[in-house]
């Protein structure tokens, strides 16, 4: 039974250190990535605009439900906002509010490789704390799911 | 019982065999070598401790430092006259969470071959490359008469101040732009200047980091703003004994410069900026700013990260001088989406200033680019 017990921990802790390792910041890259291709696999305008707003707002969502919880650190509260931020940015810009001129059907695919970039780049995701990355990525999951 | 047992022993075996010194040392003490003289000398750093994923438009998943690594091998292999040190950084692990593995790995060519490849402890609490000086001490040829010497960096932008948590697995370490001027002050200290520095990161196209290394090089190419993870395009340095055949360095630096421009704009949505900068005729400007800038950033940097944000020089009163672009070849394109689109020229100079609201209707009148 104690060898069991043993071997499993050892089992556990290395897919935790794995899982740990392979998501985060990399799984939230997927995401906008995951999301460009299918913004180019789509026949027309309409179905790429409803799949990056779904993704902008899925992603918003998740954002707000973890920031609601009262296990987020201060300085990861702040990441978030300014994620948020710059998701705002780019809803903003592809329905054409807030000043910004709507992105036209012709460019969505071009559109979709920026979000992919910018989110890449991006400082305010490489400041959100690993243990923060996880529940929003789990959250994006079971949304998606 | 007996599987648990073999799984410590094979985990031990392996502990055992990736934590030497050194592994596959191949440093080949083969003086025939020598008798090529070396007309080229690279120290090439590549930082791979931190977020370095990214995804080409076809939604392949690359890793940047892995990449530039495999770039700067092939480098080394197809020049036959050159010397290359390769330091790749890496994040800090461990083996069972308890048994610390090596941080960084040194790849030594010469001649076009790979003469040594060992792993190594990075610098624990301050990154000033001590480690890597060490290991470039002992493998260097002392044949390398005339040699033009480049110096490359990658990875993410270099703080100015502070530095710490540049290093994703150990955060404590500190880096800054000071830390890499310390280092490359080492690689030169027996030598001249470096002839071209090729800083591939963000936004370290500022007066301060261009400065801090104007004792140490003729010429810098840096990006000023963004800088895709892809980084700089060095086809060019692939046959450098064709590229460089002329010796003219600062022309180089100019094709070397466009041609990355030109690849980067090819795929990438946000803004690319290359700019080379000849420290000779860039000190003017530095000089005039130097006072300047400096007290603006003791202010800015009390203040919180949000606070504050990077801008083009040109566009804070106190930084414009009308010889600010003496010396500076200015490759530039905005990004394609987002606020900037429509910034149509960079100085080729980055600076600080507090964050300002932006202008919600700055982009109404202005027609859509295709």
């Amino acid at each position: 039974m104690k060898t069991r017990i043993v071997f499993g921990s050892i089992v556990m802790m290395l897919v935790l250190a794995i899982t740990a390792n392979a998501s985060g910041k990399g799984e939230i890259q997927k995401y906008f990535s995951d999301a460009a291709s299918k913004v180019k696999a789509a026949d027309n305008a309409s179905e790429k605009r409803i799949i990056l707003n779904e993704s902008f707002h899925n992603m918003s969502k998740a954002l707000d439900m973890v920031q609601s919880s009262p296990l987020i650190s201060k300085d990861d509260r702040a990441g978030i906002n300014r994620f948020k931020t710059a998701l705002q940015e780019k809803q903003d810009e592809l329905s054409g509010r807030n000043g910004y001129v709507r992105v036209s059907d012709e460019q969505l695919n071009a559109f979709s490789d920026y979000v992919v970039q910018d989110m890449e780049q991006a400082e305010a995701v490489i400041t959100i704390g690993i243990v923060t990355l996880l529940l929003i990525i789990i959250l994006i999951v079971l949304m998606v799911k | 019982m007996m599987l648990f047992v073999s799984i410590c022993c094979g985990a031990l075996t392996l502990f055992l065999s990736s934590c030497g010194t050194s592994y596959s040392v191949q440093y080949e003490t083969q003086r025939v070598e020598d008798t090529l003289t070396v007309e080229y000398s690279i120290i090439c750093i590549i930082h791979g401790d931190g977020d370095y994923l990214y995804h080409d438009t076809s939604g392949h998943e690359f890793k940047a430092d892995e990449e530039a690594l495999s770039k700067a091998e092939r480098i080394a292999q197809q020049n036959p006259r050159a010397e290359i040190f390769i330091f790749h950084q890496k994040p800090r692990r461990h083996f069972l969470f308890f048994f610390p593995l090596h941080d960084g790995e040194v790849y030594y060519y010469r001649n076009g071959r790979l003469s040594a490849n060992e792993l190594y402890w990075r610098d624990q609490e301050q990154s000033r490359f001590d480690p890597e000086m060490g290991l470039y001490r002992r493998f260097r040829t002392n044949n390398q008469y005339k040699a033009v010497r480049l110096f490359l960096y990658y990875g993410h932008e270099i703080p100015e101040y502070g530095g710490a948590g540049y290093d994703e697995s150990c955060p404590d370490r500190t880096f800054t732009v000071q830390d890499l001027a310390g280092g490359i002050k080492g690689f030169t200290s027996d030598s001249v200047r470096f002839d071209l520095i090729v800083l591939s990161t963000c936004f370290n196209g500022t007066p301060y980091t261009i400065n801090i290394l104007a004792p140490y090089t003729r010429t810098i190419i840096a990006s000023p703003d963004n800088l895709h993870l892809s980084y700089f395009d060095l086809l060019l340095f692939e046959r450098l004994d064709l590229s460089l055949r002329d010796g003219d360095v600062p022309a180089f630096a100019k094709r070397l410069a466009l041609q990355a421009f030109n690849r980067l704009t090819r795929d990438i949505q946000t803004a690319v900026s290359v700019v080379v900068y000849d420290m000779d005729r860039v000190q003017g400007y530095l000089n005039s700013i130097n006072s300047v800038y400096t007290n603006r950033m003791a202010i800015l940097n009390g203040q919180a990260s949000e606070l504050v944000e990077h801008c083009d020089c040109a566009e804070e009163p106190e930084y414009v001088q009308p010889w600010m672009s003496e010396g500076v070849d200015v490759f530039y394109r905005p990004a394609r989406f987002g606020r900037s689109k429509h910034k149509q020229n960079h100085s080729g100079w980055e600076c600080w200033r507090e964050k300002r609201p932006q202008r919600a209707t700055s982009q109404t009148a202005e027609p859509v680019p295709k």
